[in-house]
């Protein structure tokens, strides 16, 4: 095999899991990218970085960041080397999503209705009354074919072993598939004839099936009700992605003052009058959705929803107070739930995880805060973290004050070393960090996940922070047949 | 569609609109304030394209200021920049509704608007070169537009908007043309003064067909009012906006449609029914006055109606 200067200066991080390097030899489902590679001069994959930013740009998939009163536009960085996985990885991966998902479902159905997961000692009340994301709302509320979680986004790390390890659930509103799509379209123009001779599975369906799972929701028994995307609008930073799922599902994307609530029935304004909407895919949080019932201020949201969610009168994707299944402390006792509730054995393991309101938890985290991050239950992006081993000692002791005020809110694991994959970095391979976001779908026919998803990619050198808040970029990922 | 989808294909499409009747303003401008003896002055382009204030008075008659700011200018709220954002945001808002194609084009145009060098070369080289550009980029909008929008709601707004936009563009650059003669009867009889009038309109080989006599006010009135085959005519604005108008019909707002066809039908008739006699025995200013609040009126009647703008 004939390998170019790319692949004799890569040198593997010590001690973690590298996608692409095996002992001392390149893994077999890397080699036929890198053969293809290797034709290619440091100039023609410069290039194909520079035709990947253009795209990406003249596309306008961007974000936008405010400052001095003007809107500057930003590419979500790309890398061009794809993450690649193995039929058989994959195998185990969907498995192990599709029970931790009909767990999660079930565990949401449980705890906003009878709460036999609470009264048989499995989780504590405590925890979960102290979850601020925990609605009484949704109390007995009925949602269609007890579906909660009809679109969720689990984070998946790998240890130094390669081990996967679930390392956050988010079942609210996962971002970033129009990434996966995207950056399979960019791979297309940047790679051609590279995908079919790899055989690397499509990730096209996505759509459809979202599509089809959100018809099989309509409560309205009609040939064609109307299904609606409801965004915050075009200063939100996912706006990009609000408008590309619209457009290739075919529904209509709306804003909140979009809408209007009449008699417990949602309708759009349109020019030809009101339209009953049938089906909303919500991409506006919780606590915004309706301000008679949530923040008062919000006008994000749509007056009296809430009421007509009750009613049966429209369905709501994903459900509302899923944010009680995808919190920190509730994470902990997942595998207890999958045991619980459908005596199995859990086939993804947690990150190790201490809750700091336990008292000896507390003292062993602190003990050893060099090898810890802590993270906010509640929090997000990346906002937040203790990086035990990256931080200075007044760091670590303002943020124990912290913790010690209200230690529910916190919780700790060990520092996992993310496994890490080949990136282009100014004309050169470097290892980088990476996770695996795959988006999983429930429907009433189950659980389906596209053979894809989003890997995240931690650019800077060193860092294990892969959030595109804190100079994350992104990779194609690829599922080979 | 969505009140709010309409209204904002509808702004858009008024915005690339005013750009490009803005663009081959300068354009035609410039190439004359490089052709004459006496010092040219730009005041009846700002006039009709921003707006005088302080800041335009400073510009005074130095082309290449009034054109950057014109252009690129972001402390005007009606330089190219400017309105060219707000056709993209109002784009990103719909883009669902647009073709993926359109909203490629009006990005890159943005992006060709902001991008620093565009700037740059306005500051020293030829900016004839520079409107060319971006005379480009609204062709390519207008093609893309015809080659892959559906014909359907959308479209009719968005051409209602474009047409609109246009009639009220030509009535007021009329009027500031003409309204210039009462301070310099001269100009009148100066043929470069109505030759560049219709170069910045694009009717220059319309006229030439037409007429074989020279460049006399009264034609030139004709031709821009009343010609129903010359694109940027006041008639053939308002029958366009009367027949994407008539696509709307629809049973349920029937009301509303019959308010607004009204509007129109008056409009469509009064300057039908007129001629370059009539309007001068009428008055010229009056007239174009009477036309342009009646355009405002039906721009006024949609965002009640059918924006949900009330």
């Amino acid at each position: 095999m004939q390998e170019s200067a790319y692949f004799n200066q890569y040198s593997p991080i010590r001690g973690v899991w590298d996608e692409m390097y095996g002992v001392d030899r390149i893994r077999d489902h890397y080699s036929k990218v890198i053969d293809y590679l290797s034709t290619e001069s440091t100039d023609d994959l410069t290039k194909k970085e520079e035709l990947a930013k253009r795209l990406f740009m003249s596309q306008g998939i961007t974000f936008t960041v405010y400052s001095s009163g003007e809107g500057i536009e930003k590419i979500f960085p790309f890398d061009i080397i794809p993450r690649i996985i193995t039929a058989a990885e994959w195998a185990f991966v969907e498995k192990g999503i599709k029970q931790r998902l009909t767990a999660l479902n079930l565990f949401l159905k449980d705890v906003y209705n009878n709460q036999f997961i609470v009264k048989d000692g499995i989780v504590p009340i405590d925890i979960i009354y102290s979850c601020p994301h925990f609605l009484r709302e949704m109390y007995q509320l009925q949602v269609p074919y007890d579906i909660y979680v009809h679109i969720a986004g689990i984070d998946l790390i790998r240890d130094h072993d390669g081990t996967f390890y679930v390392l956050e659930d988010n079942l609210r509103t996962p971002s970033g598939v129009s990434y996966m799509l995207e950056n399979r379209e960019i791979t297309k123009r940047l790679f051609p004839d590279l995908l079919p001779q790899c055989g690397v599975r499509s990730v096209m369906e996505y759509p459809n099936i979202l599509y089809k799972n959100l018809l099989a929701l309509s409560p309205r028994q009609i040939s064609n009700p109307t299904i609606v995307l409801l965004s915050p609008g075009i200063y939100n930073s996912a706006y990009f992605e609000h408008t590309t799922l619209a457009r290739l599902m075919g529904v209509e994307l709306v804003e909140g003052r979009d809408l209007v609530v009449n008699n417990q029935k949602v309708y759009m304004k349109t020019t030809t009058g009101l339209q009953q909407v049938d089906v909303i895919y919500r991409r506006v949080d919780d606590e915004y959705l309706d301000p008679l019932v949530f923040n008062p201020s919000s006008i994000l949201g749509v007056a009296g929803i809430m009421g007509a969610y009750r009613k049966g009168n429209v369905a709501i994707v994903n459900a509302v107070g899923n944010g009680v299944a995808d919190d920190k402390a509730v994470y902990v006792y997942v595998p207890e739930m999958i045991r619980y509730y459908l005596n199995e054995a859990p086939i993804l393991q947690n990150v190790p995880t201490y809750q700091l309101g336990n008292m000896d938890e507390r003292k062993h985290v602190f003990d050893n805060i060099n090898k810890m991050v802590v993270k906010k239950t509640n929090g997000s992006g990346g906002y937040g973290m203790l990086m035990g081993h990256a931080s200075t000692e007044e760091e670590i002791e303002d943020y124990k004050k912290e913790i010690i005020k209200d230690p529910r809110n916190f919780i700790a694991q060990p520092t996992i070393s993310l496994s890490a994959a080949p990136c282009y970095i100014q004309g050169e391979l470097h290892p980088r960090r990476i996770d695996l976001r795959p988006y999983a779908l429930c429907g009433p026919d189950g659980i389906e996940i596209v053979p894809g998803g989003l890997t995240r990619v931690a650019l800077k050198e060193g860092s294990l922070v892969v959030n595109s808040s804190q100079g994350g970029g992104s990779k194609d990922t690829w599922v080979l047949a | 569609m969505l009140s709010r989808v309409a209204a904002s294909l509808y702004c858009l499409s008024r915005y690339v609109e005013r750009s490009d009747g803005m663009l081959r303003m300068l354009k035609i401008n410039y190439a004359s304030s490089q052709d004459t003896v006496q010092e040219f002055t730009w005041e009846p382009v700002i006039r009709i394209f921003s707006g005088q204030d302080e800041e335009t008075k400073k510009l005074g008659n130095d082309s290449r200021a009034v054109i950057r700011y014109m252009v690129t200018g972001k402390s005007n709220p009606n330089s190219i920049l400017n309105i060219i954002t707000l056709a993209r945001e109002n784009a990103r808002g719909v883009q669902e509704h647009i073709t993926k194609d359109l909203w490629q084009c009006l990005n890159e145009y943005y992006h060709t608007v902001k991008d620093i060098r565009l700037d740059n070369s306005l500051k020293k080289d030829d900016p004839i070169s520079v409107l060319d550009i971006l005379i480009k980029q609204v062709m390519l909008y207008y093609g893309t537009v015809e080659i892959t929008m559906e014909r359907g709601e959308g479209r009719s707004y968005m051409n209602i908007g474009k047409y609109l936009e246009r009639g009220i563009q030509s009535v007021d650059i009329l009027d500031t043309k003409f309204g210039s003669i009462d301070d310099n009867p001269d100009l009148l009889t100066d043929t470069t003064y109505w030759k560049h009038l219709l170069l910045s309109l694009g009717g220059y080989e319309i006229y030439l067909k037409t007429y074989r006599e020279g460049f006399e006010a009264g034609n030139v009135l004709e031709q821009v009012v009343l010609n129903n085959d010359f694109p940027r005519s006041v008639i053939y604005a308002v029958n366009h906006i009367q027949r994407y108008f008539e696509r709307l019909k629809n049973e349920s707002n029937i009301d509303h449609f019959r308010e607004l066809s009204f509007y129109i039908g008056r409009l469509q008739s009064h300057i039908k029914y007129s001629s370059v006699k009539t309007i001068k025995d009428e008055g010229l200013h009056l007239f174009l006055t009477q036309i342009r609040s009646q355009l405002f009126g039906i721009g006024d009647a949609l965002n009640n109606h059918y924006f949900a703008n009330s």
